[in-house]
């Protein structure tokens, strides 16, 4: 918003010496944010009226001009081309060093080798207009060397612009009156008593006992607070006087007439919108009441809107007139014909009129501030207000009768609330005196009484919304007192352990595993995806209870249902840039659930990418890996037909044979498989991609710990035994590794795969190790002897021979 | 006769050192301190020495024979080396040929940038007795705008684009400060933590705006908990990620979930103190904060009769952004390793 301190100096005293800036920088510090300072006119200062007296021709260029002119007592001459330049004519003049709207500073400047001592200007140049390119002609009777402020009549202004979203929560700042009480309380000077009782008395010795022509009626039901009425005659519409159209255009309002400026000036004013009606247009009385389901209603911007049963309209007996707190209608504006007004001042219940322009998607001056919650005590004043600017722009304008109300009974009662020194103090770290925070309130007009313990009478325009309870009271002391006055100190509490929760811990430890061990970077991916990519994917899943209903675009509208979708898309970006690459996410996957209505899992997903190798096998290491460094015991199992949670076996994407359930304490926790290369095609990804996906929502509530065991190294020696045994081609290797269970042989130390070869089309060979030992004695060479054939009996009878 | 030993010890070094086969070298053990050799020939004239003469002679041809001892020893090594050095010399390996120098596609590993400041953060506050938490992404009215001090009514509900699913009771949570209701119905008072985590809006993505991004919630409650310590834990957590004192200033901001509330601002440039439009400028709209309003501490199970507290929230990508200069959000999100490899381990 934006605030003309002209405006604000009707009802406050600045001080002289104050540096716009700095009081620019006191407002946003105390009360709410300065975005930027702005000067209006000050230029028409500097400027002044001069009267050509000579015209030469620029003896280098046709169209060029040398004008000498008189500016009162001395004389100048500049380079001139404007083309209604003549002798006599009075013109404003800018001299060097001027600066022009739009930020253009003349510099002593020869034009075609003639200096120019500043310049003559044209109506645009000023900034007053977009006339003609010509010289702006000022009247004959004009004084030579007066400023053209003077001279117009009119008034430089500084601006400060106030980001509204730091007024959202003060309705009182939305009018200037308000505004100007903030500056009364950051200066400490007196708020000047503009709108006092002998003010209003003046006024209302013009209410008469004429009949009242338009008499309302309120609805309860409808969003209606408070309406008041006025009905005035003999009104001459007409251009508003120079003063009103200044202040509204300075502050960026357009000026329309007279009686519409008014409406528009108090609102500026006071903060309350209000409406003037023609109203002669108004047919019987005025009522105040819920429209109806599909009501048309077209309003002054010339849309017909469809309305709904929860919205308000002011109707007359024919028609709607005003939706209410949002805009009036096409029909019953004031306009050049105006000869009858009638001005309306009501207050609507914020909500309503929230969600009426909310739905509308019409934002105006009036809904914005009627939003906020205003003071149903504002009406009255306004009114008033109102009616004295009537008086001011049309003397003969007459009241009939006097103004009339309906609607909530109005109540000055104003809100207590009981608060202490002591509790002040203790919220904001300060130690002020009663007295200091007693002045602070008077000088917000709250009533204070009481000593240490406090009862605080709150105003009732800050009682709408803003202040409720003592908290509330604490950042009025605080922010004016200054926040930079608080000492800065370390509260003194009790030094107790803290340590990362489950969550954080698992957190980290992917993180450090992946990054540190598997050599991964860590991406993430949205948790929102489109169909197209589910369906790019073959994604069985469309998650689509989990859909948004006000997504921004198609491509997020709904959660992922897994992390492989976005891990394929991702891999497709990186695959044009690296021959191989590993990266990992800790993230989340959402899917719909009966009871709670939706799940996250926390998820890591692990995605190796190899232009020419396979690379599960690693991927499994690092799956083994990472499960020991958890400290989680886990099966590697090929698939079986137990269903995984974490790929759906109707997935395209799955290869036919490297896809493994990872499970964990009997449950099926994770996969990892490769990816089909039809799906890889879908993404154009050349090579082979091998994903883990692992579950780990489990362990983020429960702590997992890795716990070592010390058992004691044996002092005797181990003894080893190679053997080796055909295995099927198209077997797994570590088939004839359950031997070792066969055996129940508590001196098998281990069994391992020392190397495989392959044989011939049918077998490949394997061998394996075996290593016997025995912690209290050397194993004798018999029973070594006796191990070694019952190792390949056993292996035998499960389908190994030896190699022969 | 001690002359005789020194120069017996003079002619063995000369001898020894163009030796370099085993043989020779114990030849010419043999020939100086065998049973037969040089030095016992000489000693055998040690009867014929004096008295004195003999306490000199005993241990000095010791001394000879140790040195030589010594020397044959060394010698002996020296060409063991030398032999072992022919043969590692065709083991030779190629030690240029190292990661950093092949083709390996993309080889290393790190923690994306968000989630590095964020870790810095968090260890931070847990240094100074934060616990650190997080909640569901999705979310309910209640947590999300509810338990915070926003009623259905409230026009701070606007200034939120919320994404909502299609049951109209569930949403994405527009900010962390959800964590501070889970965080204060899980725990007795007196507690502090942050909560860092993903947030949802719903805005067009550009270059500086994003509709998933991160904020890291803190939340202090006690008895005695006032402004004066929020700001000391602000102006602490900066020192820690600027690694210098910050200047810091507060004013008033609105947040329906505090009261006072406060915008955090830092002095990110000094300003010119000649130019007077600009005295004023030069700080930095960082954190949002304030003392938790009573009726958040009520919705959290808080007597705000007894118990005062300050929370605050800090943008974590904005930080990032600011952090390297980054001028485009969107590579936070898109999977671009060549983005994420920038912020690696190694």
């Amino acid at each position: 918003m934006l605030i003309s301190l002209n405006w604000i100096k009707d009802f406050v005293d600045l001080p002289e010496s104050e540096n716009i800036h700095d009081l620019a920088n006191k407002f946003t510090m105390t009360t709410a944010e300065v975005e930027e300072v702005k000067k209006v006119n000050a230029h028409l200062d500097i400027i002044k009226v001069v009267e050509i007296t000579e015209i030469e021709k620029h003896p280098e260029a046709d169209k060029l001009n040398l004008v000498t002119f008189n500016i009162g007592g001395s004389t100048a001459r500049v380079v001139c081309g404007a083309p209604n330049v003549k002798a006599g004519l009075k013109v404003p003049y800018a001299a060097i060093g001027t600066v022009l709207p739009g930020g253009f500073k003349l510099e002593p400047k020869k034009i075609r080798g003639v200096l120019s001592e500043g310049m003559l200007c044209s109506e645009t140049e000023l900034g007053l207009g977009d006339g003609s390119s010509g010289l702006m002609e000022l009247n004959s009777d004009a004084t030579i060397g007066q400023s053209l402020k003077q001279y117009l009549n009119t008034s430089s202004d500084t601006l400060i612009d106030v980001d509204n979203k730091s007024l959202t929560h003060r309705p009182d700042l939305w009018g200037y009156y308000g505004l100007a009480r903030e500056f009364s309380a950051i200066y400490k000077t007196p708020l000047k008593d503009n709108f006092n009782s002998q003010w209003a008395a003046g006024i209302e010795s013009k209410f008469n006992d004429q009949a009242i022509p338009t008499k309302i009626k309120v609805d309860g039901n409808s969003s209606c607070l408070g309406f008041w009425g006025i009905s005035l005659d003999n009104i001459k519409v007409q251009k508003s006087p120079q003063w009103m159209i200044d202040r509204l255009e300075a502050v960026g309002l357009r000026a329309i007439n007279n009686i519409v400026d008014i409406s528009n000036y108090v609102m500026m004013e006071l903060g309350m919108p209000m409406h003037i009606y023609d109203r002669d247009q108004i047919k019987g009385d005025i009522q105040v009441g819920l429209a109806k389901d599909g009501n048309k209603f077209t309003t002054l911007d010339e849309v017909e809107r469809t309305l709904v049963g929860t919205d308000t309209l002011i109707s007359d007996d024919e028609k709607g007139l005003v939706l209410a707190g949002v805009m009036g209608g096409a029909s019953s504006g004031v306009n050049e014909e105006t000869k009858n007004i009638f001005i309306e001042v009501a207050n609507w219940k914020a909500e309503e009129v929230r969600k009426t322009s909310t739905r509308l998607g019409l934002r105006t001056d009036s809904s914005t501030r009627f939003e906020k919650s205003l003071d149903l005590n504002l009406c009255y004043r306004s009114l008033l207000r109102a009616i004295d600017l009537v008086f001011e722009v049309c003397p003969d304008a007459k009241i009939l009768g006097k103004p009339v109300y309906d609607g909530q009974k109005i109540s000055e009662t104003r809100n207590e609330i009981k608060t202490s020194v002591t509790y002040i103090n203790k919220i904001l770290g300060l130690k002020l005196s009663t007295e200091e925070i007693k002045e602070i309130f008077t000088s917000l007009d709250f009533e204070v009484s009481g000593d240490e313990q406090l009862l605080i009478k709150v105003p009732t325009y800050r009682a709408t919304k803003d202040i409720q309870g003592q908290h509330d009271l604490a950042e009025e002391i605080g922010r004016v007192v200054g926040y930079d006055t608080i000492p800065i100190e370390s509260p003194k509490l009790a030094v107790t352990p803290v340590r990362l929760t489950p969550y954080k811990e698992i957190e980290r430890k992917v993180q450090d595993f992946m990054s540190l061990h598997a050599k991964s970077l860590e991406v993430l991916s949205y948790p929102l995806v489109g169909e197209k990519l589910l369906l790019k994917s073959s994604w069985p899943d469309l998650n689509e209870d989990l859909q948004l209903v006000n997504a921004i675009s198609v491509e997020q509208d709904r959660m992922r249902p897994s992390l492989i979708p976005s891990f394929l898309e991702m891999t497709a970006v990186n695959a044009k840039n690296f021959s191989d690459f590993s990266f990992f996410e800790w993230g989340r996957s959402y899917l719909p659930k009966t009871d709670s209505f939706f799940v996250e899992n926390n998820i890591v997903g692990l995605l190796n990418y190899s232009k020419s190798e396979n690379k599960f096998v690693d991927t499994l290491n690092t799956t083994e890996k990472f499960l020991n460094f958890l400290g989680l015991n886990y099966k590697i199992q090929t698939h079986s037909k137990r269903p995984n949670p974490l790929v759906n076996e109707d997935w395209k994407g799955l290869h036919p044979d490297e896809f493994v359930d990872i499970v964990v304490r009997g449950k099926t926790l994770g996969a990892a498989f490769s990816v089909h290369p039809i799906v890889l095609r879908d993404f154009k990804i050349k090579g082979k991609v091998s994903i883990l996906m692992l579950d780990l929502t489990d362990f983020c509530k429960k702590q997992t710990t890795k716990a070592h065991k010390y058992s004691p190294i044996s002092k005797f020696p181990s003894s080893q035994f190679d053997c080796t045994v055909l295995v099927p081609v198209g077997s797994a290797a570590d088939e004839c590794l359950s031997v070792s269970k066969k055996l129940k042989n508590k001196d098998l130390l281990s069994l391992k795969i020392v190397q495989v070869f392959a044989l011939n089309e049918e077998f490949n060979a394997v061998t394996l190790r075996f290593s016997f030992g025995n912690l209290s004695q050397t194993l004798e060479a018999s029973v070594i002897k006796d191990y070694e054939n019952q190792a390949v009996k056993e292996l035998e009878s499960i389908g190994f021979k030896l190699k022969t | 006769m001690i002359n005789k030993i020194e120069s017996l010890w003079e002619s063995f070094q000369k001898e020894v050192t163009p030796l370099d086969k085993q043989a020779d070298v114990l030849n010419l053990k043999a020939k100086y301190i065998g049973k037969k050799g040089l030095i016992s020939e000489v000693m055998k004239g040690l009867r014929d020495a004096s008295v004195e003469e003999k306490k000199l002679i005993g241990p000095k041809s010791n001394e000879v024979k140790k040195n030589i001892e010594t020397s044959i020893q060394d010698k002996l090594k020296d060409i063991q080396i030398s032999e072992m050095n022919e043969k590692l010399k065709k083991e030779k390996i190629d030690f240029s040929l190292r990661d950093s120098n092949l083709d390996l596609g993309l080889n290393s590993g790190g923690i994306h940038p968000v989630h590095q400041i964020q870790r810095s953060i968090e260890d931070i506050f847990l240094s100074m007795g934060f616990e650190v938490l997080d909640g569901p992404h999705i979310e309910t009215e209640h947590y999300n705008f509810e338990a915070l001090n926003i009623p259905e009514t409230h026009p701070a509900r606007d200034m939120q684009d919320t994404f909502w699913f299609k049951d109209k009771a569930h949403l994405l949570r527009t900010h962390t400060s959800t964590i501070q209701i889970r965080g204060m119905e899980e725990r007795k008072a007196p507690f502090a933590f942050v909560g860092p985590g993903k947030v949802f809006r719903c805005e067009r993505i550009d270059a500086t705006h994003e509709s998933c991004f991160h904020q890291l919630e803190g939340m202090m409650v006690g008895e005695n908990i006032n402004t004066g310590h929020l700001i000391y834990f602000m102006k602490t957590l900066l020192k820690e990620i600027f690694q210098k004192d910050m200047e810091v200033r507060l004013r008033p901001g609105y947040f329906p979930f505090v009261e006072p509330g406060f915008e955090l601002d830092i002095r990110w440039k000094k300003p010119d103190p000649k130019d007077e439009e600009a005295r004023h400028s030069g700080w930095l709209e960082l954190l949002p904060c304030g003392m938790v309003h009573p009726n958040v501490l009520k919705a959290g199970g808080v007597d705000p009769d007894k118990y005062t507290g300050f929370a605050f929230g800090l943008g974590l990508d904005r930080l990032v952004m600011v952090n390297y200069k980054m001028d485009d959000i969107r590579y936070l999100h898109k999977g671009d390793l060549r983005f994420n490899s920038q912020f690696s381990h190694f």
